[in-house]
């Protein structure tokens, strides 16, 4: 059979899939308006939290840069980056509050005291050496500015975790920014033959945080839904609309009519898969575009990793589905197994809420999912701007897993065939 | 050598676990010929064509469409075959024309091919243009029927397996597809023809085997079986009065083979009734006869053996008993 001939099936079959949901009111909704309204209602209610209105948002800061430290040899007590620092945080609209001690919950006026009873979302401890590490005041017997480090210490509330994650991610992507009008400065303010070495110094800070993860953006608590949204893509576009497509065919007989052709059953299988493929990146290209549109949310935009991650994603997705549909007796019990299956499944992914809140088995559970996966590795690009090289790791997996379970669902569709 | 059977079944056994649904059948089809698979439910009949259309695969036996044997080149049987299941196996949400594009293309037609090919096949079926422009949701049960029945016909398949095709249809749609199928054998395709309705076998088929508990049980024309019947057909007709001499000249007709004289309590008269092979034939003449006698005709009743009777004389129960 000519390539041309199985190419013009495949099309059909795809083709035709494809406007069995585009057509169907109940489908689109579940498919691609679902998301959409997801989105709309997330967005609308806690898209206003983040940095763009990070008055919402209260530190407590101790500051501990007047105080006195040994800098070569000398008592120093310098504190006016330190108080530049705060007040800069201050022009972004945190809600600074001054501690002079870092504390217990059980003693008053110090900083783990209010951060104890809620009063504040994280504690920030600057250094003594703050201002004179970042004003180079380190030098050799030369006089030549050593490289030293001021360790800005960010405590986040441990008992609300997804505030504790947009609270951290705030003020991380404020420090980022912090650095890079500093070295900007500083390499601007540095004598011409020192600017290489400026250049290399001029990174003086690091952050001790449970996730030492830095982005520039201001981000929103939409920004850190949105690349978790695309696992809820996967499940209820790729998963749910794949556990149907042949239970639906096979219970209304137009399976068995295209089985009497002379289709081979891998041409039916690669026409929905492109189908399959197409509903999910459409709803994702919803979801995304909504996202930007509606609430302006504030990413980053790696398109071919994106797409690529969606891709290996959709194959585990779509493959787990073709298990169901393949299976099931018929479309009824398909549609019951698909919504058991992935109902509760959503809630392992970290969509909604970090893993870190659910017990270690569910944890353990949850990591093992490639869904997961894709989450986790979407945040890292979108949210966190890391390179391809971090989420390695979890895109093998997604290659892996998705390879896999498409092979079962392949298997499961085959035994299906001898059920006609 | 071109054979001279487009189907031919040696052998064939189905089982599925314990139960045989085809026991060791064997039969052929003509090229050309209109064959007829009577037989009740569970007789074996969707077993049969699901095999010879290569859905199933027999447990034992050969089955070859053309020169191919199913089982060898199972492609180059499905490009022989046309099959037109009972159910309505279209995409609701398609209308006529784009369902018919898409089992079209799977049968590798594209293109202009494949438009004019359409456009035939709606002119052929009688599809109103504008109607075939909605969605098949919308259609009646008779449109439905004629668009699967043209979604068989798309790649021009020398051999059409046609399961019920007017199951469920009012009369008017039951002969608007029973003449569709008359051209078609006119077209000289080879169909086989499943059914349960005794008339439509009787009308269409050139030949019929009659099955059941996975054999056939007889095989032959619908009037060679109707013959193998011991009974007769018979005009029963009810005039306002009755003498021997009347009786005597209906005797003497043509083809009349005998007639009896009873009496009949609902009319307060006799019903005679007249024993002929051809009771179409004659019923004319019969009424014409006593007519010119100056006696009114109340009522008249024609009474044929069918394939009904056939079945029932085989097997000892109806066609439609569970």
């Amino acid at each position: 059979m000519s390539l041309k001939r199985s190419l013009n099936q495949i099309a059909a079959i795809a083709k035709t899939d494809f406007l069995g949901v585009i057509r169907n009111k109940t489908a689109i909704f579940f498919t691609l308006l679902f998301p959409l309204f997801f989105i709309i209602i997330i967005g609308f209610t806690f898209g206003q939290s983040g940095t763009e209105s990070m008055s919402s948002i209260s530190i407590g800061v101790v500051n501990f840069d007047g105080e006195l430290v040994a800098v070569n040899a000398t008592d120093s007590f310098n504190c006016t980056i330190g108080d530049q620092f705060i007040q800069a945080m201050e022009s972004v609209n945190f809600t600074i509050h001054e501690y002079a001690e870092y504390g217990d919950k059980d003693t008053n006026a110090t900083a783990t005291y209010a951060i104890s009873r809620g009063e504040i979302d994280a504690i920030l401890v600057i250094p003594a050496n703050f201002t004179e590490t970042l004003a180079f005041h380190y030098v050799n017997d030369f006089g030549a500015p050593l490289p030293t480090k001021a360790h800005l210490e960010l405590s986040v509330d441990p008992t609300d975790t997804t505030g504790a994650l947009i609270t951290q991610q705030s003020v991380l992507g404020f420090i980022s920014g912090f650095v890079k009008h500093y070295q900007e400065i500083a390499i601007q303010q540095a004598p011409s033959d020192l600017t290489a070495y400026i250049e290399v110094l001029a990174d003086p800070l690091t952050v001790i945080t449970d996730e030492a993860d830095v982005t520039e953006n201001e981000l929103q608590w939409i920004d850190y839904m949105v690349p978790g949204t695309l696992g809820l893509v996967l499940i209820w576009s790729g998963l749910n609309h794949a556990s149907m497509t042949i239970a639906t065919e096979r219970t209304k007989g137009t399976f068995q009519r295209m089985v009497i052709a002379p289709v081979s059953p891998m041409v039916v299988l690669l026409g929905k898969l492109i189908s399959a493929l197409a509903i999910v990146y459409m709803s994702a290209f919803i979801m995304l575009l909504s996202g930007v549109l509606l609430f302006q949310v504030n990413l980053y935009w790696d398109i071919p990793l994106i797409i690529l991650a969606i891709f290996l994603g959709a194959l585990s997705a779509i493959g787990i589905g073709l298990i169901i549909s393949s299976l099931a007796k018929n479309e009824e019990a398909a549609n019951s197994i698909s919504v058991i299956i992935s109902v509760p499944l959503q809630f392992f992914i970290g969509a909604f809420f970090p893993l870190t809140m659910m017990p270690e088995a569910a944890q353990v559970f949850g990591n093992a999912l490639p869904f997961t996966k894709m989450v986790n590795a979407m945040q890292d690009v979108m949210t966190r701007n890391l390179p391809f090289d971090a989420v390695v790791p979890e895109m093998l997996y997604l290659a892996a897993s998705g390879l896999i379970l498409f092979a079962l669902g392949t298997i499961a569709y085959r035994i299906s065939l001898k059920r006609l | 050598m071109i054979p001279l059977n487009d189907i031919e079944v040696d052998s064939v056994t189905k089982c599925f676990e314990d139960m045989v649904a085809v026991d060791s059948l064997s039969m052929s089809v003509e090229k050309g010929e209109l064959f007829g698979l009577l037989g009740p439910n569970g007789a074996g009949k969707s077993t049969l064509t699901k095999m010879i259309s290569g859905r199933l695969n027999p447990t034992s036996g050969t089955i070859k469409v053309g020169e191919y044997s199913i089982k060898d080149d199972p492609m180059k049987v499905k490009e022989l075959l046309g099959v037109v299941p009972q159910d309505i196996v279209l995409y609701d949400y398609l209308n006529a024309k784009e369902n018919l594009s898409f089992y079209g293309r799977l049968y590798g037609l594209s293109g202009k091919n494949l438009k004019n090919r359409i456009n035939e096949l709606l002119q052929f079926t009688q599809l109103d243009e504008h109607a075939v422009k909605r969605h098949v949701s919308t259609y009646s049960g008779g449109m439905k029927r004629r668009v699967n029945i043209a979604a068989a016909l798309l790649h021009e398949p020398q051999v059409l397996l046609l399961d019920e095709p007017t199951a469920g249809l009012d009369p008017q749609n039951k002969h608007a597809l029973w003449d569709i199928i008359n051209v078609l054998k006119k077209q000289g395709k080879t169909i086989v023809l499943t059914t349960h309705m005794m008339d439509e076998a009787e009308e269409l088929c050139d030949r019929v085997a009659i099955m059941d508990h996975g054999k056939i049980i007889a095989l032959g024309s619908p009037s060679q079986l109707v013959k193998k019947v011991k009974m007769e057909n018979t005009i029963t007709v009810v005039p306002d009065k009755t003498s021997p001499s009347l009786i005597e000249q209906i005797k003497s007709l043509s083809d009349v083979k005998n007639v009896y004289s009873a009496p009949d309590e609902c009319a307060k008269s006799e019903t005679l009734k007249v024993i002929t092979d051809c009771p179409d034939d004659i019923l004319p003449d019969v009424v014409s006869t006593i007519v010119s006698t100056g006696t009114k005709v109340l009522s008249v009743q024609l009474s044929r053996v069918t394939l009904e009777d056939v079945f029932i004389m085989i097997t000892g129960r109806s066609l439609r008993e569970e």
